[in-house]
């Protein structure tokens, strides 16, 4: 009987939840009112990247970009807490097959290039710091399942994640103290579609690779580890 | 002379970044980072508050005017607000120096760091999805604090935390969803602007979620079943920070969206009966508690039922009432909190049957436990007084006798469930198995700048009421702040 009730209640909320969003045009053109339409007419100018997505999520809106990475940054450190273990811990899980094993050696680096690629060419093609960085994760990941004995360095991890965090602060300090405001773009814009364009768009988005990478690897080793 | 406001959000992200660093080089510097950090903080708010007071600061973050980029703006409230997260905070970051030995007690301090510094982003910032993205750096350290004892009940307290909060998460993300496919911004002011010519049915609908949202991070009723567990089963620390911080952001954030925001006539006496039953519930669940902090707990959710009863009034004199509750609360709270984490550690038992006689043993301790529930109970002159009397009479003449006491009845039942722990604190025996310790002369500090404070703004109620004055004024009239935001950008 509670039960019914509940999946009455849930279907009711849902159904007014849904029937409030079909209000909302879909499909519709809408971005000739509001924000969208400056972003579209004179990001390109204004940011110099070509990826306009990238010159909201890392340029105007940059701020909230910062505090993502922070949320990723707790989550991590979150985790690293709950975690926390004195006991020696071992990974939880046979060693994969041969061909997995020499797939996954093979698979490795290029994988890691790819989301090298991914974030270095965040202003330019779709992509960006964040994906770059999950991507690098997976490879790390593909190599955990196979090879059991195959183990990160967590303090260098760590350095990396700190280091990067740090320079993303800096950056934006940096446009404090020559520019007009925090997170400023000081460098020359450049010329749009070459990768020395965009300020510092990209080297922000440089670091937020580097943090996403390290965070995601070290959480999903954390992940994987069980108590001897 | 204050240096560029948006510093007392990155200070605190970059120190948070570098901890991990210095903990290898010395573990023993990293309690006193957030000190200072936070300190920096207090003497910036305080720094800011005569600025803030003529003229709303606006900041302006990666060189884009509002609306294109997101601004800091700190009025009159947002800078009360700030002050009283990042005072609480310090006092907090202090009793911490000694109170954390558990590994791994640098990670704490990062919460810690990052908790207050979200609930700073969520008063200042003048950008509503900004707002939740700090939102999300508060209640995830939150989540990861209370769980950080790692025993079998901070683990349930906090997963139990961590469903709701992600509940209260999704909502405001589709109530910012919504807002933004209509009016094209995330600005607050201007979307307080162009709300007006939103199709009704869709504003009402985004206001719903967002109310749902923020009053579970503001412990309204009945979005507030995570409060209890939390505040009792997380480090005692933490428990302060929770009523002293996380639950003041969440009220600002209540308060920004029915008055700046949303401003619907309807919202506010809705606001009021949500105030009064949450007032009620806590009070009549605090006395039946067994457990000292869950007591707490129960009658932090029923301070914050009084707040949202005068936040639901709508007059100048009922909002500086209830932000001059949030203040007294903000102080008190974590004051109680912090002698009854002592008491339950030198009774070696957190019930309250356990503290007979602790007023013998430990008789600082607990002189400050009873002085923080004298304050909080409202006798004169101690600072509860004030604001509670000025909320009652506030609801008494503009008519709402049953409210005021319904109220009042609340305070009674308050008064019977702190008295008993007061009395048993004096008038009982103690029990042969207390702990005879010294307690740590940080915590001492702390809790003395907390008493000390309490004792000045009873006495003197016109130096707090100075600042919040003002502060009530930008919430009622609402184009103060919109013309401030609005006059910066386009």
């Amino acid at each position: 009987m509670r039960k019914a009730i509940a999946v009455l209640f849930l279907g009711f909320i849902g159904y007014y939840l849904l029937s409030t969003f079909l209000l909302v045009p879909f499909g519709v053109v809408r971005v000739l009112e509001g924000v969208g339409l400056k972003y579209l007419q004179d990001g390109l100018q204004q940011t110099g990247a070509a990826n306009l997505v990238t010159s909201i999520v890392v340029n105007y809106r940059g701020f909230d970009t910062l505090g993502e990475v922070t949320v990723l940054f707790l989550a991590a450190t979150g985790m690293g807490a709950l975690l926390y273990s004195k006991r020696p811990t071992e990974r939880a899980r046979q060693n994969a097959s041969v061909i997995v094993k020499t797939g996954a050696r093979i698979l490795f680096p290029l994988i890691i290039i790819l989301g090298a690629y991914v974030f270095i060419h965040g202003h330019l093609t779709p992509g960006g710091g964040f994906q770059g960085g999950a991507i690098i994760a997976s490879g790390f990941l593909l190599m955990f399942m196979s090879y059991r004995t195959y183990h990160v360095n967590h303090v260098i991890l760590s350095r990396v994640e700190s280091s990067a965090g740090s320079v993303f602060v800096i950056i934006g300090l940096l446009g404090l103290a020559y520019g007009s405001s925090f997170l400023a773009n000081i460098l020359p814009l450049g010329t749009a579609n070459t990768l020395f364009s965009a300020g510092v768009i990209p080297l922000i988005y440089v670091a937020v690779g580097f943090k996403v990478g390290a965070e995601l690897t070290a959480l999903l080793d954390t992940m994987l580890q069980t108590v001897k | 002379m204050y240096l560029d406001p948006v510093l007392m959000i990155a200070l605190p992200l970059f120190a948070a970044f570098l901890i991990p660093p210095l903990a290898r080089i010395s573990k023993g510097l990293v309690k006193y980072v957030p000190v200072l950090i936070i300190g920096f903080n207090l003497y910036e708010t305080v720094m800011l508050l005569p600025h803030s007071m003529v003229k709303p600061v606006i900041v302006i973050i990666a060189a884009w005017a509002p609306p294109l980029g997101i601004n800091l703006t700190i009025g009159p409230l947002g800078n009360v607000l700030a002050l009283i997260i990042s005072l609480v905070g310090f006092v907090v970051a202090v009793y911490n120096i000694r109170f954390v030995e558990e590994e791994p007690n640098e990670k704490y301090h990062m919460l810690f760091l990052l908790l207050t510094a979200g609930a700073t982003g969520m008063v200042l910032t003048g950008d509503i999805f900004n707002l939740f993205v700090f939102l999300e750096i508060t209640s995830i350290s939150s989540y990861a604090l209370t769980a950080f004892l790692r025993d079998r009940d901070g683990a349930e307290a906090a997963f139990k935390y961590l469903l709701i909060g992600s509940m209260a998460s999704t909502f405001i993300l589709l109530g910012i969803a919504l807002i933004y496919a209509t009016t094209g911004t995330l600005n607050m002011a201007q979307i307080a602007v162009r709300l007006k010519d939103v199709d009704p049915r869709i504003a009402i609908m985004a206001l719903i979620l967002l109310i749902t949202g923020f009053g579970i991070e503001a412990e309204m009723f009945p979005l507030n079943g995570w409060a209890p567990d939390a505040y009792s089963q997380a480090p005692t620390p933490i428990g302060a920070a929770f009523g002293g911080i996380v639950v003041k952001a969440g009220v600002y954030a209540l308060a920004r969206l029915i008055y700046t925001i949303f401003s619907f006539q309807g919202i506010f006496h809705f606001i009021l009966i949500a105030g009064i039953i949450t007032l009620l519930i806590a009070e009549m669940s605090a006395i039946r508690q067994k457990q000292l902090k869950r007591m707490l707990a129960f009658s932090s959710i029923g301070q914050m039922g009084l707040v949202l009863i005068a936040l639901g009034l709508a007059t100048t004199r009922g909002v500086e009432g209830g932000l001059f509750q949030m203040f007294n609360h903000a102080m008190i709270k974590p004051l109680l909190f912090l002698s009854a984490g002592y008491l339950v550690f030198y009774s070696g038992s957190k019930n309250i049957e356990d503290m007979d006689g602790m007023g013998r043993v430990k008789p600082l301790l607990s002189f400050f436990f009873a002085f923080g529930a004298f304050a909080i109970l409202g006798l004169p002159p101690l600072s509860g007084f004030w604001s509670k009397f000025i909320i009652l009479s506030e609801t008494i003449s503009h008519g709402f006798i049953a409210v005021a006491t319904l109220a009042l009845f609340g305070s009674i039942i308050e008064a019977v469930y702190y008295l008993r722990v007061v009395g048993r604190l004096y008038f009982k025996a103690p029990h042969d198995g207390a702990k005879v310790q010294y307690v740590p002369k940080s915590a001492l500090v702390a809790m003395s700048i907390l008493a000390l404070i309490t004792l000045v703004t009873g006495l003197y109620p016109d130096l707090v009421m100075t600042y919040l004055k003002p502060a009530a004024a930008e919430l009622i009239d609402k184009s103060i702040y919109i013309k401030a935001v609005l006059s910066a950008g386009l």
